[in-house]
Order: structure tokens, then C-alpha cells, then sequence
């Protein structure tokens, strides 16, 4: 459902630092894949996710979600389809707003922010249970403004609001990358748990090889803008750490990391 | 007694540009200056409209207009043409400068000889003579808190929300499929469209436009905010918008008091310059305003 | 914190105090109590004079330059003249706005509270603030060198008070002044009109200038500006369009005078004032006002009011029609002109020299 086609992306382009990100990449993404996406710095994994969601243009090729051209669609209008957690768990909640403000901004995705009252009195059950499933303890922090909240609580939060609406894909964005090992492990729990029940297309770029290799129903490793793994189904569900270590391992020091 | 009510009063017209100013600053993070613009807007609008026998109250609504309009204008420099927050206010006071002296026809326009909100023939036949001294603070009051009150339920609708997002977490807002841009502009809109609604009260209250009431008007809103925010800080119960505007009137409290002291008005900026001053280090002590933090 | 902020709002209090006591130039006492003993320089002691109740007058002066400074010297001088003498039985306090209208209406509320028993208002916007302030709270006002009281509603179009505000206008004598040039320069064309666009007064005189420049055989350019950043510039465009420049009443363009008139002479060309003051500092000559006669005038009624003897809403506003020539020599000299002789007879004054501001 989800096409990258021949998407060519140059950065500083005319200058001595230009370098070829992409040069005819092309992918497919089917409905229902849990990707899991690693690479080494530099192999284009968040420019791909950028590509993506709009945050950068492509000098050429075309993106494509269930047929439809959005190659030339500005950022905010590809977001409605879209559910996005980002690395850094601020910039996916508003620190000087309370939890129940936050999730009553993220209900109204899709719909008109129009003068009507901005938190739903009779959605308030609904957020709650929501925030339950988290296991935190936030369904009885909503008035709490949610700045003072952990960064692992924020991102909970984070997951939660950007699946909240209907969306045809979610995209996260290395984003346990920022939390320490315990409290990423919860919130990659509740990822495949909510991935699961709402049973969304994902593409989840990551640098925890142990994560790209347990969760998801496929496997891509990146290389210099091109992909140099691709197991997908029974295949990626047989694969070790090890498998994949050493490949990544090669083209580490290929790049010189 | 009498300096007393004069600063209530003087600090009320203000406090209405200084809502706006908290919309833009706070709200928004977004240093606007075409406040300077905007506030003779209000009034050159005014005195132009009133003298052409337009009725009083009717002109409020005018300024309040034309000011959003030209914050507008502002936004849209800032988003589409990419200009930097503060360059784009510059360029639109700048710009109004020229505008508000086309408006009123000339640099000065005196308006003494007509009806204003603060003194008609209805209110000289249905206000009581006691009240008489009262009137100016009692209708400046009405109205200051009519603008409070709907600022407040704007905040919390939708619209509101996705207001304080931007200025927030301006992510989040693309996040939700919303263009921040458009946000940004509307938020602009409204603080300057108040900020025009207190020049216009001013003006009549004064009785006459003149082309420079707009000078440090930015500064007095600025310092009415911080104030406003930082003294009430303590009082949870206060609503930020109270707070500043509460900051207005104390703001213009202590230049009274600077004055009565002695102070010559000539020096008015350097005193206005050094309390604002003072406010900032005694508010950036504690806790810094940062953008996005984890 | 807590502590922080106490000593730096101990600190403010302790600035503020220091300063507020520090002694400045012509500032005299701050409250309606006290007297200052300094005694005014030009006060003719008459003695009936009132020794009852002390009057508190607030000068409010719209902008610092020679003739609005003029004005204020001569005002005190009229109301030493009826008995009314600073230092005596009178406290002034003087504030000047700097240019500013925020400022200026600073300044009125501050009158307002320190109980003036009346605010004279020098210049137009000023004048206008105190009117406004001065109705509410029922304190006679007097202005003085308002152009045009009429068009600035603080009097009637017959010349009557709108309420208890009267004053002396300072209009320009226009068609007197382009009589003299002429007759100093009989083959100039175009004569060259500087002004601030914020400036109402500039307005109202530039279209009188242009209605009867063509009787005169002459054309005028004018040339706004809006501060007085911008004169610089516009005085070297505009020199270099003009056989001669003529000055107004402008707080702005007066006050930025000697920037004009080191580039005129550069160029050899003649700048006429509208004001002694400006003859002495370089300008060519005037058929002006005396600004000091102005004041004077303006100290009278100002005296008759005070004394209870009329009610300024009785008084109509009066013009001072006295216009006299005055010329400066050394100009003349350095421009190579000669100041034709039925002028130099009739002269109120010759300055032979130049002085610096």
C-alpha cells in the first residue's frame, strides 16, 4: 500500500558537499507489514522515513500510498493518514499542556478545530481507559501537565495519541532510542501491542538489532541509500541476531565506524 | 485618589493590547512588533471613522478588524515568504507608519467635538452624576473584562488548543495534520486585533489620534506580561490572563510612581528600560522559557 | 530567589530615590507644598503682589528647542509681570515631552496629580493631552504656539473656548516672510520647504505657503520627512532643487536646524527662519515671531485666569500679529548677500554673528 519509486535525493546539491542520498530507491511496503528497518549512520534510514512523511522533498521519483500520488502533498496534509513518534519524546506531546489536553488534541485529529469545546467531557472515559492500558499510572495523572512528565511516560503518550485516530500507517522513528533499556522495552511492548490490536501498517527504524529482530513481520537493512537485507514472514521470523550482526558488523566498518 | 484611578485607567486601555501581546509572546513564542503599528492603527481608524459620523462602539469592532487584518499580514510575511518573526513585525510597523497617516488623513486628528464611548448622549441621560469620576475606569473596566473573558474560552476550545499547541510543540501541530503556519497567522491575527482595539479606546478616550502614540508599545506590553506572569506566578488561582493584565496596570503604576518621585518624563524610556530590565533578571533567575525540552 | 528578588527591588527603590533627589537644570519643586527658593533671572518684582495662596503651574513643553524654549521664558515672564512670581508665589514644575505623544500625556497625568491650579501646554499635542486630561478634572489650561487651535478643536471656528482653554496662536506670518525674500533675493524661483510629516501645524502652514507663493513670483518644493534621522538625506536632496530654503514652525526640522544649515552653506544657499532664534544660529533672516513676545502674552492671560479675573472659557484665543524683520549680518556676509537697507532700518534685531546652538 505504500510505494517509494525511484526516489533520487541529493543533499547540497552544487556544492562540494554534495552527496547522492538516494539514486533510484525503490520500495514496496504491503498493508498489515510491521517493518523493522537498522543500518548503519548515514544509510538513509530517517531520510527514507522524512521521504516519507514529508518533511523532505525528493529531487525526483514519486511516493505513492494506496495508489495515490502524495509525492507533491505538503508535510500537515500526509500527517492525516499518518501516525508518527519521533526519537526525542518532546516533540510528541505539548509540555505546557495537561495529559487530558494533549489527548484531547490528538482525538481531534482528521476532525475541524473549529470554537467548539476542546476537551470532549464525554470522551474523558475513553482517555482513561486508553491511558490504562499503558500500566503508568497516568489515568489518574490528567490534569498533570504533561513537562513533568518522564521521557518513557511522554513517549506512552506519544504512541497513544499518534494511533489514536484511524491511520493507514504508523511510522516511529527510533523511538526508544532516547529511553533507557527497561522502560524501552515497555514501550516497545506496547507498540506491538497497539500495532496489533489496531492492526496497522508499520515502519519502525531502529538501531537495537535484538528489537528489529523480534518485532515485526519484516526486516530491511540499509546501506548507502539501498537495501541490502530484505527477509520478510517465516524467514525474518527465523532469523538470529547473529545473522545480521555480522553483516551489519561489515558494513560498519565499511563505513569506518 | 485621582493618580490612583489614572493608572487603573491608563493600565485597563493597555491591558487589552497586552492580552494581545501575550497571545503573540507566550502563547506563540513570537516576538511580534507590529503592535507599534497596529495600537495607532486602532486609533488613526477611529478618529477617521468617528469624524465621518460613524457611531463609537461600532468603530471598536472596525479597529479590532483592521488589526487582525494587518496581523494577517504579518503571519503571512513570517510563513510564506519566510521572513524571521522579529524582521516580519519590523517590516509591518514600518510599513503602518505610513499606513495609519493615510488612515487619519494627517498626523494629528482631534476628535474633542465628537461623541466617543466615554462620553454621549446616552450615557450624559442615563448615568447617575455620582458616578461621574467612576465612568471612564467603570466602562473600561466592562470592557477589559468582556475581552478577558472570551480570550479565555477561545483557549479552551479546539482552535484554542491547537493556539497553544503551536507555540507548544509546533511538531505536534504538523503531526495532527494541521498547518502550522495557518495557526501561526491566526494567532497573529487576534493579538493584533486587540492590540488595535486598545488603540482605538485610547484614542477616544484621549479625544485626538496623534501619529506617535505608537512608540514602546511593544516594550509596555512585554514588561506587563512578564510582570504579570511572574509576580502572580505564586497565586495558581490566577488565570494568566488576569495576570497580565494585572501586569499592565501595575506596570504603568510604577512609571506613575517613578514620575510622581521626580523622575523627569523625559526620562520615561531609560526608567522604562531599566524596571524591564530588572523584571527579566528577577524572572530569568528562575527556570529558563525553553523551546521543546524532554 | 526569594532573597534575590527582595535586594533587587531594594535596589530599584535606592536608584529611583537617589535619582529622584538629584538636582537637574530648571527642575524646581515636585509637590504643591513645597517652595523653591531659586528666584527667576528676568522676574520684575512688583510688589502688590499676591502673597496669599501659592499657585502650582505644570509647564508641559512638547518638544526641546529655541523657540518653544522662547515661549516658556516669556509665559513666565507675563505672569511675573501681573504679580505672579516663580519662586514667590509660584511652583512650576516643567516637563519636557521630547516629541513624544506617549510622553506628553504621561506628563499631563502626572499635572493632574500633583494638583496644578493650571497646565500650560506648549505646542499642539501637548496641548491636545491637556485639554482632554484638564476637562475631567477641571483645571484651566493655556497653550501656547498652536498653530491652529481651529483645526486642532481647542477653540471654536469663531474663535470662542470649547471650555477652560484658551492660549495665543503662533501662526505664521507667510505672506510677510515671502516679501522679504524677495525683496533679499529678487531672482530666486524656488524656495524650499522641510517638514515633519507627524507635525500638523507643517500641514495647514505649507498650504498656505503654496496659495500665495505664485503672487510672488515663486514656486515652493517641499519635502517631508518623518524623524529626525531622516534630515540629513532630505536636506541634500532638497538643496539641491532650491535657490533658498524657508523654515516652519516645525518641532522636528527646527530641531535638526544645524544639520540643515552646515549643508546649505556648503552649497551657498540661504536658509530663512521663521524665528529669532534661528536667525541667530545661522539662518539668513525671518519676518517672524518673537517667541519670548508670545510667551509674554500668553503669561498674561495666564495671570487673569489665576487671579480669578476672567475664566479662560471667556477668553478668546489671540494671535500675535507683531511680525519684525531680523537678519544676521555675518550670514549675509558668507553668502554674499546684501541685506537691502529699508530692511536693516526696520530691523527688530542684526545678529553679527553666528552662535553655536
Amino acid at each position: 500500500m505504500l510505494e517509494l519509486k525511484n526516489i533520487e535525493k541529493y543533499y547540497n546539491t552544487g556544492s562540494v558537499n554534495e552527496m547522492c542520498l538516494f539514486e533510484d530507491f525503490t520500495l514496496s511496503v504491503e498493508a498489515g507489514e510491521f517493518v523493522s528497518v537498522v543500518g548503519s549512520n548515514g544509510s538513509g534510514k530517517t531520510s527514507m522515513l522524512n521521504i516519507i512523511c514529508g518533511s523532505i522533498s525528493v529531487d525526483r521519483g514519486s511516493i505513492l500510498i494506496n495508489q495515490e500520488d502524495i509525492t507533491h502533498m505538503p508535510e500537515f496534509k500526509r500527517q492525516r493518514r499518518i501516525g508518527r513518534v519521533y526519537q526525542n519524546p518532546a516533540m510528541g506531546t505539548c509540555p505546557a499542556m495537561t495529559i487530558l489536553e494533549n489527548m484531547a488534541l490528538a482525538d481531534n485529529k482528521g476532525k475541524s478545530f473549529n470554537l467548539r469545546r476542546g476537551t470532549n467531557r464525554q470522551r474523558i472515559d475513553y482517555y482513561r481507559d486508553q491511558l490504562k492500558t499503558l500500566g503508568l499510572g497516568l489515568e489518574d495523572k490528567l490534569q498533570v501537565k504533561v513537562g513533568v512528565l518522564s521521557g518513557g511516560q511522554r513517549q506512552a503518550i506519544a504512541l497513544l495519541m499518534s494511533t489514536m485516530t484511524p491511520i493507514e500507517f504508523l511510522i516511529l522513528d527510533e523511538h526508544t532510542a532516547a529511553l533507557d533499556p527497561k522502560t524501552a522495552d515497555i514501550i516497545m511492548e506496547l507498540t506491538e501491542q497497539v500495532v496489533r490490536e489496531k492492526r496497522l501498517t508499520t515502519i519502525m527504524v531502529t538501531h537495537n538489532l535484538r528489537f528489529a529482530v523480534e518485532y515485526g513481520s519484516r526486516l530491511l537493512m540499509m546501506h548507502q541509500g539501498r537495501v541490502i537485507i530484505d527477509e520478510v514472514g517465516a524467514a525474518k521470523a527465523g532469523l538470529q541476531i547473529n545473522d545480521i550482526l555480522d553483516q551489519f558488523n561489515a558494513i560498519s566498518i565499511e563505513c569506518g565506524n | 485618589m485621582s493618580i490612583l484611578i489614572g493608572v487603573i485607567e491608563e493600565g485597563l486601555i493597555y491591558a487589552i493590547m497586552t492580552l494581545g501581546v501575550y497571545i503573540t509572546y507566550k502563547i506563540l513564542d513570537f516576538p511580534d512588533l507590529s503592535v507599534d503599528g497596529t495600537f495607532p492603527m486602532g486609533a488613526a481608524i477611529t478618529a477617521a471613522l468617528i469624524l465621518k459620523g460613524v457611531p463609537p462602539v461600532l468603530t471598536l469592532f472596525f479597529a479590532f478588524v483592521f488589526g487582525a487584518a494587518a496581523g494577517c499580514i504579518t503571519g503571512l510575511i513570517h510563513v510564506k515568504l519566510r521572513v524571521r518573526d522579529l524582521l516580519s513585525g519590523i517590516i509591518m510597523m514600518t510599513a503602518l507608519y505610513s499606513v495609519n497617516l493615510r488612515i487619519a488623513g494627517k498626523a494629528n486628528l482631534p476628535i474633542f467635538s465628537q461623541e466617543t464611548i466615554f462620553g454621549n448622549v446616552w450615557l450624559d441621560e442615563n448615568v447617575p452624576k455620582v458616578m461621574l469620576p467612576w465612568l471612564t475606569a467603570i466602562i473600561l473596566f466592562i470592557i477589559v473584562l468582556v475581552c478577558k473573558v472570551l480570550l479565555d474560552l477561545y483557549l479552551q476550545t479546539r482552535s484554542g488548543y491547537l493556539l497553544r499547541a503551536v507555540g507548544d510543540n509546533e511538531v505536534l501541530v504538523t503531526s495532527l495534520a494541521k498547518d502550522k503556519g495557518a495557526v501561526k497567522i491566526l494567532g497573529l491575527a487576534i493579538a493584533n486585533g486587540f492590540a488595535a482595539l486598545a488603540g482605538s479606546i485610547y484614542c477616544q478616550e484621549k479625544g485626538f489620534f496623534e501619529i506617535s502614540v505608537g512608540t514602546g508599545t511593544m516594550v509596555f506590553g512585554l514588561a506587563s506580561v512578564i510582570i504579570g506572569t511572574k509576580i502572580l506566578k505564586r497565586f495558581r488561582f490566577v488565570k494568566a490572563t488576569t495576570a497580565v493584565i494585572i501586569g499592565s496596570i501595575v506596570y504603568k503604576g510604577c512609571v506613575s510612581v517613578a514620575i510622581a518621585m521626580g523622575m523627569e518624563a523625559s526620562d520615561l524610556k531609560l526608567i522604562t528600560s531599566i524596571l524591564f530590565l530588572l523584571i527579566l533578571i528577577a524572572s530569568n533567575s528562575r527556570g529558563k522559557r525553553g523551546r521543546v525540552h524532554a | 530567589m526569594k532573597k534575590r528578588s527582595k535586594m533587587i527591588m531594594m535596589a530599584t527603590m535606592a536608584a529611583l530615590l537617589t535619582t529622584g533627589c538629584g538636582s537637574q537644570k530648571e527642575k524646581p519643586g515636585t509637590t504643591a507644598d513645597t517652595a523653591v527658593t531659586e528666584k527667576s533671572a528676568d522676574a520684575e518684582n512688583q510688589s502688590g503682589g499676591n502673597n496669599e495662596a501659592a499657585y502650582v503651574i505644570g509647564i508641559g513643553q512638547f518638544a526641546e528647542h529655541g523657540s518653544l524654549d522662547n515661549c516658556r521664558e516669556g509665559f513666565l515672564a507675563g505672569l511675573a509681570e501681573a504679580g505672579i512670581i516663580k519662586g514667590q508665589n509660584l511652583t512650576v514644575i516643567y516637563e519636557n515631552a521630547q516629541a513624544d505623544g506617549g510622553t506628553a500625556s504621561q506628563i499631563i497625568d502626572n499635572f493632574v496629580a500633583q494638583k496644578a491650579d493650571m497646565i500650560c501646554a506648549i505646542a499642539t499635542p501637548m496641548a491636545q493631552s491637556a485639554y482632554g486630561a484638564a476637562k475631567k478634572n477641571n483645571i484651566p489650561v493655556i497653550f501656547t504656539a498652536v498653530t491652529d487651535p481651529v483645526a486642532a478643536e481647542l477653540a471654536n471656528a469663531d474663535g470662542t473656548p470649547v471650555g477652560e482653554i484658551t492660549g495665543t496662536s503662533d501662526k505664521l506670518p507667510v505672506g510677510k516672510q515671502l516679501e522679504m525674500i524677495r525683496t533679499m533675493l529678487p531672482d530666486a524661483k524656488k524656495i524650499g520647504i522641510m517638514y515633519s510629516t507627524s507635525e500638523i501645524n507643517s500641514i495647514s502652514a505649507i498650504e498656505e505657503y503654496k496659495s500665495i507663493a505664485g503672487d510672488f513670483g515663486f514656486e515652493i518644493v517641499v519635502q517631508g520627512i518623518s524623524t529626525v534621522a531622516d534630515v540629513p538625506q532630505a536636506a541634500d536632496s532638497l538643496l539641491g532643487k532650491v535657490d533658498c530654503i524657508s523654515n516652519l514652525t516645525d518641532n522636528t526640522v527646527v530641531s535638526a536646524l544645524p544639520v540643515i544649515l552646515s549643508k546649505a552653506e556648503k552649497l551657498g544657499i540661504p536658509v530663512f527662519g521663521s524665528e529669532i532664534e534661528q536667525v541667530r544660529i545661522g539662518c539668513l533672516a525671518t519676518v517672524g515671531l518673537d517667541y519670548i513676545n508670545l510667551g509674554e502674552q500668553t503669561g498674561k492671560m495666564a495671570a487673569k485666569v489665576l487671579k480669578g479675573e476672567m475664566k479662560a472659557s471667556e477668553m478668546n484665543f489671540e494671535v500675535i500679529s507683531e511680525a519684525s524683520f531680523y537678519g544676521n549680518n555675518k550670514v549675509a556676509e558668507n553668502l554674499g548677500i546684501d541685506i537691502p537697507e529699508e530692511l536693516k532700518a526696520s530691523a527688530a534685531g542684526l545678529f553679527d554673528e553666528i552662535a553655536a546652538e
